[in-house]
């Protein structure tokens, strides 16, 4: 049986560090690895999963700017949740079950589930437009009885298909003590990806979000842009389940940009606010898990308490920057107004 | 031998809206350089007549032109104003993004703004009278003070057909004055606007022509000639009504409902 | 169970708020796990069905409640917009369930079993203690439905106007919201946690397509969801049994859950396609007809203008009309076969008694139309004809009336041909 690469390196040097123990030594390691003494196959779990969880973060926070500019996130929902019947094709026409199985490490096509990806996106996409347009039903139903029924689908599949019915709750979950390199290399793709054509197209993105009308009489391709923007929360949401699960990189996408929101007006300083966020917080994740751990003997889920961190940092952002958020530019607009 | 064409010709517009018919069979043309106000009751088409010449909604039949040639070659001659109400106030950009916009179809894709057009919102803001609020952001402007920058920014495509949607709806005084003054300066450079107007009381002062519609197209013309009792009653009087209520039965036999 | 939440699920949908559920649902499954956590000194062998089926409800119950509070209080106070507020408390929710639940993993293992079946829902392991205690509030909901019938119909239909009937609209918007976190708790060990929201759609979705009246929405959502709950369990088992005859090594049942949510959806689907009046098919349908008759109707015509008694080549009669000539020949073979038109000699064609009652009708009522427009609305003379083309075929009796009345029963339409009277008799 081919092992193409080890999970843990054989000595963890994070094993029984405290959270700033993690980082002192987290710091010596990046030193290394920019100094390129450290190969990729060195990489521990936990850079691995600190790593992976950045990339995500990358992703999903330029991903999630726009959709909720667009008020489309629960799109995001769908799109998420039918990329399992992608991951099925995958597996099926792959015969690759290292995408599903964390026992074997087999590695697992890449390209294919980019494909797989991209071909859902389009197809969820266009049968909500489908239902929404011809049979004339409302937008929040469509999205829903699309992305349950071809959700439902997969699961049902991925059940058939691989004698398991523990890979519905893995999908859902995620596993992000299980990833190894291959997953680093989707993620980095999916998150170049994601800031290339943002930034190639940050104009287009930015007029067919905030005017369509103005942007299709221009002569920009409001459809075309939209179906992109689909594309690439496919891409993201396929890069991100098997570390936290296709229904928490949705926490990935509407949180960090939520706090950022809060934070400032521009829309640039809002994409890379809310990148750093993300990141910033998948890392002290990892920390504080490997801390509950080694102190207090406590093994929790990394991806969830990444979750939990951010739901946190939302609350106190809330709290304490009321001077910069929305509260702020209400207060000013009603004082305007009376001037 | 300088031609006049028309601004704008309209053959045989017809659409639909759901099951309901909206605008029915208009043909009409306006000549360039005339400051058109569109009007007629509510619901009798006229946003939808602005968003079926511009190709935001699909008709059911019809040809436009602009400048005699199909709106795709000469999207840089035409400029669009949509109503203010379309969009979301609260997205994070600045008054100098919003009008810098207007370039983005000119400078196509993967090329940025550069200092020419920064220098060009500047002017044009100034010319609305907003210079001092470029760097505040959308979201803390009044109904006037957001009108006026959506029109610079309809300025910067320096277009020579402009169309505009309720632009005087819910505005002050102030800027009503500062717009209106602005169309005049276009008509003066040999402009086109397109204005769909709800205020009966200043069509003759503000419009040199005016299209009158109720789904069908009662007049096009000039103010003096169109602008009278007649045409009023056959827009908004009641034997109107018949006509609306066998177009609706039409178009819901020709879906199937 | 999918009877409650197809209930429920109705109204939601008639107010727009349709993920509701969806979100709800997610925000439950930290309740899951605390409730189950925190019952847990009390459970005994004899009694643990029924403490963590209680547990569970309850703890459901109170985080999918602070769910839905939190998405109001970040809508009201925060400024965020519903969608995004949604999905943040679906995902957020969810994620701290599954952090709490990786813990008790470890420390609790067997109680931690016992929740994974609120994932996807396992009816199958239904004790009779699930059964009951579920009934029952199945039941609840049911029962409230039938009370507030009339209230919740005005509201669904009209806020304002049920306002000013004297409804205490907030009342009735809390208590819906109450029935909604009930269903959503009733459907998690039927249906999931990560599938609930599809129980709640698909049903009203699937109703709405058959009827526009209130009751029998909530009456055919109900036996839709029914119907969907039986037989994906029906399918399940007898999946599962022609799975494990082929392979020996089957040992997991086709999860319940997703097959129920397949069929609700294929039946959503079913009704939005052919549903008698809505249905996507029916609809072609109908406008196929009606072309038709257009066609019949405009032949008739043609045939009159030609002389009612001559008889007319079929190229003549193909050359007014833009179709096929294979299905100009059948429409003139059905014409004929009913007695409007006769077909003489082969390829001649001369109108019947009838056929010029019916011909002459529809021509009064073109050239009545083409008067109306000439005169009322404005047309010009020269395209009078090709605007009433299609109006005729649609007029009804009573329009007829009333433009004979407005136009003082004219004799002759704008071409100054002769408009045939009512009562045409040759």
């Amino acid at each position: 049986m081919m092992m193409k690469t080890t999970l843990i390196a054989y000595s963890n040097p994070y094993l029984g560090k405290d959270f700033f123990q993690f980082f002192m030594q987290f710091f010596r390691r990046l030193w290394a690895i920019i100094m390129g003494n450290v190969s990729s196959g060195d990489l521990v779990s936990d850079e691995v999963q600190i790593f992976v969880l950045v990339g995500i973060s990358i992703s999903a926070a330029v991903v999630g700017t726009f959709l909720m500019l667009r008020h489309m996130t629960m799109l995001a929902n769908a799109l998420s949740h039918t990329i399992l019947l992608g991951i099925v094709f995958v597996f099926v026409v792959g015969r690759s079950r290292g995408v599903f199985s964390q026992e074997e490490h087999q590695g697992f096509n890449i390209q294919a589930l980019l494909a797989a990806s991209l071909v859902m996106g389009v197809v969820t996409t266009f049968l909500t437009q489908l239902l929404t347009k011809t049979m004339r039903l409302q937008e929040d139903a469509s999205i829903g009885i699309v992305f349950t029924t071809l959700f439902a689908l997969g699961v049902i599949f991925v059940t058939v298909l691989t004698r398991s019915a523990h890979i519905g709750i893995e999908v859902v979950m995620g596993n992000v003590d299980a990833l190894h390199v291959d997953d680093l290399r989707l993620v980095y793709i999916i998150a170049a990806i994601n800031v290339v054509s943002f930034s190639l197209f940050f104009k287009e993105f930015k007029i067919t979000t905030f005017d369509p009308g103005l942007a299709q009489v221009m002569g920009i391709s409001v459809g075309f842009f939209n179906y992109l923007l689909m594309i690439q929360v496919s891409l993201t949401a396929i890069g991100a389940f098997r570390a936290v699960g296709v229904l928490m990189v949705l926490a990935f996408i509407t949180g960090p940009v939520l706090i950022a929101r809060l934070l400032t007006h521009s829309l640039r300083m809002l994409l890379v606010l809310s990148c750093v966020i993300g990141s910033v917080i998948s890392v002290v994740g990892v920390a504080l898990s490997r801390h509950l751990l080694s102190i207090h003997g406590i093994s929790l889920s990394t991806a969830g308490l990444v979750v939990c961190l951010i739901v946190v940092s939302y609350v106190f952002t809330i709290v304490i920057a009321p001077r910069c958020g929305f509260l702020a530019a209400k207060v000013q607009e009603s004082s305007n107004s009376h001037t | 031998m300088a031609e006049e064409i028309s601004a704008l010709q309209v053959f045989q517009l017809t659409v639909n809206y759901d099951k309901t018919p909206v605008l029915w069979d208009i043909t009409l043309e306006v000549p360039s350089g005339v400051l058109v106000g569109i009007i007629g009751p509510n619901g009798a088409g006229k946003t939808t007549f602005l968003k079926a010449a511009l190709g935001l909604l699909q008709p059911l039949s019809g040809k436009m032109t602009f400048f005699g040639n199909p709106l795709s070659k000469v999207r840089q001659r035409v400029a669009y104003v949509p109503q203010r109400a379309t969009v979301d106030w609260d997205f994070p950009i600045t008054v100098k993004d919003l009008v810098l916009m207007g370039r983005y179809g000119r400078l196509g894709v993967l090329r940025w703004p550069r200092k020419a057009d920064w220098a060009a919102a500047y002017h044009y803001l100034e010319m609305v009278g907003m210079a001092q609020y470029g760097h505040r952001q959308i979201s803390q402007l009044s109904g006037g003070q957001q009108q006026r920058v959506f029109i610079a920014r309809a300025l910067m495509e320096e277009a020579d057909l402009y169309f505009m949607d309720e632009p005087f709806a819910g505005i002050d005084v102030a800027s009503e004055k500062t717009i209106v003054e602005l169309l005049h300066r276009l008509k003066e450079q040999g402009k086109t606007v397109c204005t769909v107007h709800h205020d009966l009381n200043t069509v003759e002062s503000y419009f040199d022509w005016v299209m009158v519609l109720n789904i069908r197209l009662v007049a096009c013309g000039p103010v003096e000639e169109v602008f009278n009792a007649t045409t009023l009653n056959a827009a908004y009087g009641k034997s109107y009504a018949l006509f609306g209520e066998a177009l609706q039965r039409s178009r819901r036999k020709m879906k199937g409902f | 169970m999918c009877l409650a939440a197809a209930l429920v699920g109705v109204l939601v949908f008639l107010r727009k708020q349709s993920l509701l559920g969806e979100s709800l649902s997610h925000a439950s499954y930290p309740g899951v796990v605390v409730g189950v956590v925190v019952a847990s000194p009390w459970i005994t062998t004899k009694n643990e069905g029924l403490v963590i089926a209680v547990a569970v409800a309850a703890g459901a119950f109170v985080t999918a409640w602070i769910g839905l509070l939190v998405i109001e209080l970040l809508q009201r106070k925060v400024g965020v917009r519903i969608d995004a507020a949604l999905c943040f408390v679906l995902s957020a929710f969810f994620g701290i369930g599954l952090t709490i639940a990786s813990h008790v993993q470890f420390t609790h293992t067997t109680l931690y079993l016992k929740m994974l079946p609120y994932l996807y829902g396992q009816p199958a392991t239904m004790t009779d203690v699930h059964i009951v205690i579920y009934g029952i509030l199945s039941l609840v909901i049911l029962l409230m439905v039938i009370l507030l019938h009339k209230e919740l119909q005005a509201i669904s239909f009209d806020r304002d106007f049920a306002a000013s009937l004297g409804i205490n609209v907030k009342t009735i918007d809390a208590v819906i919201l109450f029935l909604v976190v009930l269903a959503v708790v009733v459907g998690i060990r039927s249906v999931g946690v990560v599938l609930m929201s599809a129980m709640l759609i698909a049903p009203a979705v699937a109703a709405r397509q058959w009827t526009n009246n209130f009751t029998m929405l909530l009456i055919i959502a109900a036996l839709i969801g029914l119907v969907s709950g039986f037989l994906g369990n029906y399918l399940s088992v007898e999946g599962n049994r022609y799975f494990s005859r082929g392979d020996a090594y089957w040992r997991f049942a086709l999860p319940t859950g997703p097959m129920i949510v397949l069929v609700a959806g294929v039946m959503c689907i079913l009704s939005l396609l052919l549903a008698s009046e809505r249905g996507l098919l029916w609809r072609k349908l109908r406008a196929l007809r009606f072309r038709y008759r257009c066609i019949c109707e405009n032949i008739l015509k043609t045939l009159w203008h030609f002389g009612s008694e001559n008889e007319i080549a079929l190229e003549v009669v193909a050359k007014y009309q833009d179709i096929s000539s294979i299905y100009l020949k059948f429409i003139l073979w059905r014409l004929s076969s009913h007695r409007w038109v006769n077909n003489t000699k082969p390829r001649y064609y001369c109108l019947t008694n009838d056929g010029r009652q019916w011909a002459a009708k529809i021509v009064r009522l073109h050239r009545l139309w083409e008067l109306y427009l000439a005169d009322y609305v404005g047309v010009g003379v020269e395209r009078v004809h090709r605007n009433a083309e299609e109006m005729e075929h649609i007029i009804s009796s009573e329009v007829e009336e009333q433009l004979t009345q407005l136009l003082h029963n004219p004799k002759q339409d704008p071409h100054d041909q002769p408009i045939p009277s009512k009562d045409f008799v040759i």
